[in-house]
């Protein structure tokens, strides 16, 4: 990990805010692995966080609409059935 | 429209980073907002035309593209909120507008889907559900567009300022606004699913 992202830890970063410089992503040496891992490689692991987050939104959205129209299609199938009988 | 979508995500890799690459988050990010706010365009035209037309279609689809807008703006909230973390350094702060106005926005339409849920009779659902969608959505502006320029904030378009400005690199804009057409034509095509279901279910159902 590059060195430009070690800072004094006494700030915390939301008091930074609104400072003409932001340490948002300072002092992550302190911080749990994960937020370590994000931090690596110039934040790029953040835009494929947030490209999963939106992929699996919209996946748990479909997978929805796709258990009810199997409900619908069963219904539908159920009523056939007993028209027949 | 596949071909604008898979062109909004293939030709994002060769682009200059600045933001550390986050900045290629704008290509996802915002669009997310556009697309909420293009679905809750449309579902106050169906609302108002249910109110016009009684017809029980209307209400179905403004129902539908309530709840696209909806997941589109959860969508947005996480990945804004993901993103705030790497460049502000918090997953959420009290002292930013934008963030805070845009979840109060989530939660009006989360109160949509519980209003419909509370009536048993379908005309009087649709009827009052289309009034309530006609003034949720006036407020959308305002909560979205308004207040927050006129505040100070980190996000972009804080001051009086349009979003794109000397932050932003032109070139991110050949990426930008197809990604933006992509998501949105995305968002049409799941309302179009769904409306289909609810219909033939309208059917079976009558």
């Amino acid at each position: 990990m590059s060195n430009k992202f070690t800072q004094e830890p006494t700030r915390s970063a939301v008091d930074t805010l609104y400072a003409d410089r932001w340490d948002g992503v300072e002092g992550v040496e302190q911080a749990s692995a994960f937020i370590q891992f994000m931090a690596s490689n110039d934040l790029i692991f953040v835009v494929l966080g947030v490209s999963l987050i939106i992929w699996f939104v919209l996946l748990f959205f479909m997978i929805r609409v796709d258990r009810k129209v199997t409900s619908l299609e069963e219904t539908l199938k159920e009523n056939q059935s007993t028209e027949e009988a | 429209m596949t071909v604008v979508i898979i062109a909004g995500f293939s030709i994002k890799i060769p682009e200059i980073a600045i933001l550390e690459q986050t900045a290629r988050n704008l290509f996802l990010h915002v669009p997310m907002w556009f697309t909420m706010m293009v679905a809750f365009t449309m579902a106050f035209y169906y609302s108002v035309r249910y109110l016009n037309d009684e017809e029980i279609k209307w209400d179905r689809k403004a129902e539908t593209a309530t709840a696209i807008g909806l997941v589109f703006g959860i969508c947005g909230l996480l990945t804004g909120s993901l993103w705030a973390r790497f460049t502000w350094g918090t997953w959420w702060t009290f002292a930013e507008p934008r963030m805070n106005l845009s979840a109060l926005a989530m939660l009006i339409f989360v109160a949509y889907f519980i209003l419909r849920s509370a009536f048993n009779d379908a005309e009087k659902r649709a009827k009052i559900s289309a009034v309530y969608n006609i003034f949720g959505i006036t407020t959308i502006p305002f909560l979205l567009y308004i207040i927050p320029r006129q505040l100070p904030s980190l996000h972009p378009g804080a001051d009086g300022n349009p979003a794109f400005s000397d932050m932003t690199a032109p070139e991110l804009r050949l990426i930008f606004y197809p990604a933006v057409i992509g998501f949105i034509g995305l968002a049409v095509w799941m309302m179009d699913i769904v409306n289909r279901y609810k219909k033939v279910k309208f059917i079976s159902e009558s």
